[in-house]
């Protein structure tokens, strides 16, 4: 699984992405992975093309509403690549820019697909 | 389960034809090679000896996040470079399609033929002085000239020409690409930035005479309407922490007029703006307040640029010598509409320049053969519907694809570029699996035309990576196609 680390044991975090086909993948992962990589690492259809360097918004993801309020504010520098991304939406960030931390743990994320729009209920 | 090691060195794969190797055709070819079931033999053509287009010959020195693109494309490469896996991938470097090969012969021989070859040529204001003035170049051409493409690197135009009095610059277009060379032009003396990218150390160096002291950056429509994203816009304020201050006029950035404005990225292009104008102490918000700006340069020099907007180029006069002297403008006005006019009530601006960047964007090129195959084309690019590209008569024609900036239109970044490369390389796959298993598609022979090979390529790389390290920088490019050559 690339370079993900592994959680010590009790400290696993959840994450669960759901898929441009609607199909949901839950992981267990380490505190301080971000989305990108965690997605990336399970072979996951994120791009990462700047490579993580907060450049090209191709690592889009839309976070489930219930969370978006526990994840640190985005930077200008985020918004600014935001504003490219496809698709965009209220709760819309960079993967390779959000952390996994305790706060977050249980998060769910839905990629963009280029042919459906996300909504509210792809969360629930 | 089968063994698909033992199974597929001599399967029978589709071949797939990509004409270009800049992003679109790359992500194009990464998708193929990603999703297909369908054993597939992907070559890229490219006219260079060297891939990927505009990432490399494009996109600015000191962005190198955005050139990190080329990795997954590398990665790709390499994956598939060998026989011995479902697929098979093929870089042609150093033949044009059209030319040494003609489009005919690859879509009469090639399961798909994807057009990925971009934007060959610009657009121009067509005003009197633009192509006899020296001292006014076409961002394309500035652009590949410090990014070293070996058409431009070491051309005579930007040899000749003396840096030495380039003070006052004008660039006509708001678009990235205009903040861009702005950015280049205003930092020039600043080695920090300079001295860790691969620029073509000729144009820095011939750059770094210039003792620049405004950039004017020119704009028919309004400030509502410009081109640029808010990352560009904030990285051409930032250099005030280096003594490079910007500005806007009153008279085209008046805050109680937005007040209105909904658009999210604009109301925060707004706000960059505003709050760069503001005295540092004034400022409220951290992003704003990361670095003091300087009131001037390190040189002691002032240094200044602006938006200035509403504003139609008319004419470029020169000296005695030939070299630029000044631009004529005429004042435009919005119409409820939203329509440009003439705005009669003001009279024409004379702006002393001593160097003149045309930016108003790339523009898509047919190719000779297009219409003798009766491929549509119109405005800049070859016209598709679902990915599949229309004849004249509105027919999609079989087996033929485009992607990336020559089915855009010049525009869009390296995400938007991607997305409709995913897209059109989904709509091949499909095409391939309806057509019966078989192929009847046959190599194409280039051994008596001189090209590169994905080998040859990391041969030329690795040089290139080799002499940046002996200088600090991420690379240092070869400057012709010889020398490319001759490497190998
Ligand atoms: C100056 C500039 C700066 C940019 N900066 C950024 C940025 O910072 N961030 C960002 O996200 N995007 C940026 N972009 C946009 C990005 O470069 C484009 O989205 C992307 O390159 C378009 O890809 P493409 O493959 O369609 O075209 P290109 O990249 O132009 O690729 C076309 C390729 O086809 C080759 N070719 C042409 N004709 C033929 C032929 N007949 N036969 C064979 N090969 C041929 C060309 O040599 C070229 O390699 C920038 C663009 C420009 C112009
Ligand atoms: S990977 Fe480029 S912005 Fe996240």
């Amino acid at each position: 699984h690339g370079h993900l680390k592994k959680p010590n044991p009790g400290e696993e975090l959840k994450i669960t992405f759901i898929l441009k086909d609607g199909a949901q993948k839950t992981f267990e992962v380490a505190e301080g992975e971000t989305m990108l990589d965690i997605a990336q690492g399970h072979n996951l259809d994120m791009e990462g093309a700047c490579g993580g360097s907060c450049a090209c918004s191709t690592c889009h993801v839309i976070v489930d509403p219930d969370y978006y309020d526990a994840l640190p504010e985005p930077t200008d520098e985020e918004n600014d690549m935001l504003d490219l991304a496809y698709g965009l939406t209220e709760t819309s960030r960079l993967g390779c820019q959000i952390k996994m931390s305790k706060d977050i743990d249980g998060i769910r994320v839905a990629l963009p697909a280029m042919t459906r729009n996300v909504s509210a209920s792809d969360f629930s | 389960m089968m063994n698909i090691r033992t199974l597929t060195t001599n399967i029978p794969r589709k071949r797939v034809s990509i004409i270009g190797s800049g992003p679109s055709g790359f992500y194009t070819a990464y998708h193929l090679l990603k999703k297909s079931k369908i054993p597939l033999h992907v070559t890229i053509w490219e006219k260079l000896p060297v891939p990927f287009g505009l990432s490399r010959y494009g996109v600015a020195p000191d962005h190198p996040e955005v050139k990190n693109c080329e990795e997954t494309f590398t990665q790709c490469a390499e994956e598939n470079i060998q026989n011995n896996g479902l697929h098979k991938f093929e870089f042609i470097g150093g033949i044009t399609i059209g030319e040494q090969i003609s489009l005919q012969k690859l879509i009469s021989e090639q399961d798909a033929v994807i057009l990925s070859y971009g934007s060959s040529g610009e657009h121009k204001l067509n005003i009197p002085g633009e192509s006899d003035t020296k001292g006014v170049f076409t961002s394309r051409e500035f652009v590949s000239w410090y990014n070293g493409h070996p058409d431009y690197a070491l051309n005579p135009k930007f040899m000749d020409f003396d840096w030495s009095h380039v003070s006052k610059v004008g660039i006509i277009g708001n678009g990235n690409v205009a903040l861009d060379i702005s950015r280049v032009l205003l930092s020039n003396k600043i080695d920090e930035i300079w001295k860790k990218t691969d620029i073509n150390p000729v144009a820095i160096s011939l750059l770094q005479k210039a003792p620049i002291s405004n950039v004017k950056i020119i704009g028919r429509r309004d400030f509502i309407h410009s081109k640029f994203t808010n990352k560009e816009l904030r990285e051409l304020w930032a250099l005030e922490r280096y003594g490079i201050r910007g500005s806007i006029s009153s008279e085209f950035f008046d805050v109680s007029k937005f007040s209105s404005i909904n658009d999210r990225a604009l109301k925060r292009r707004i706000e960059i703006c505003s709050e760069y104008m503001k005295d540092f102490s004034e400022r409220t918000k951290a992003s704003y307040k990361k670095y003091e700006p300087l009131e001037l340069t390190l040189d002691g020099s002032t240094r200044t640029w602006e938006l200035d907007y509403l504003k139609a180029p008319i004419k470029i006069d020169k000296d005695a010598n030939g070299n630029i002297k000044q631009l004529t403008v005429r004042n435009q006005l919005l119409t409820d509409e939203n329509k440009l006019v003439d705005d009669t009530s003001k009279s024409d601006i004379v702006y002393g320049l001593d160097l003149l960047i045309t930016s108003i964007g790339y523009a898509g090129k047919p190719m000779k053969e297009f219409s003798s195959l009766n491929i549509k084309f119109n405005k800049d690019r070859v016209i598709t519907k679902d990915n599949r590209v229309l004849s004249t008569s509105d027919v999609a024609f079989p087996r033929l694809y485009a992607t990336g900036w020559i089915q855009s239109g010049s525009q869009g970044v390296i995400v938007s570029t991607m997305m409709n490369a995913f897209n059109v390389a989904d709509t091949v796959i499909a095409d391939l699996s309806k057509n019966d298993s078989t192929t009847n598609s046959q190599p194409i022979d280039v051994t008596n035309i001189p090209h590169t090979t994905w080998k040859d390529w990391e041969e030329i790389n690795k040089r290139e990576l080799d002499k940046g390290k002996q200088s600090g920088k991420p690379r240092e490019k070869f400057l012709t196609s010889d020398s490319m050559y001759k490497h190998n």
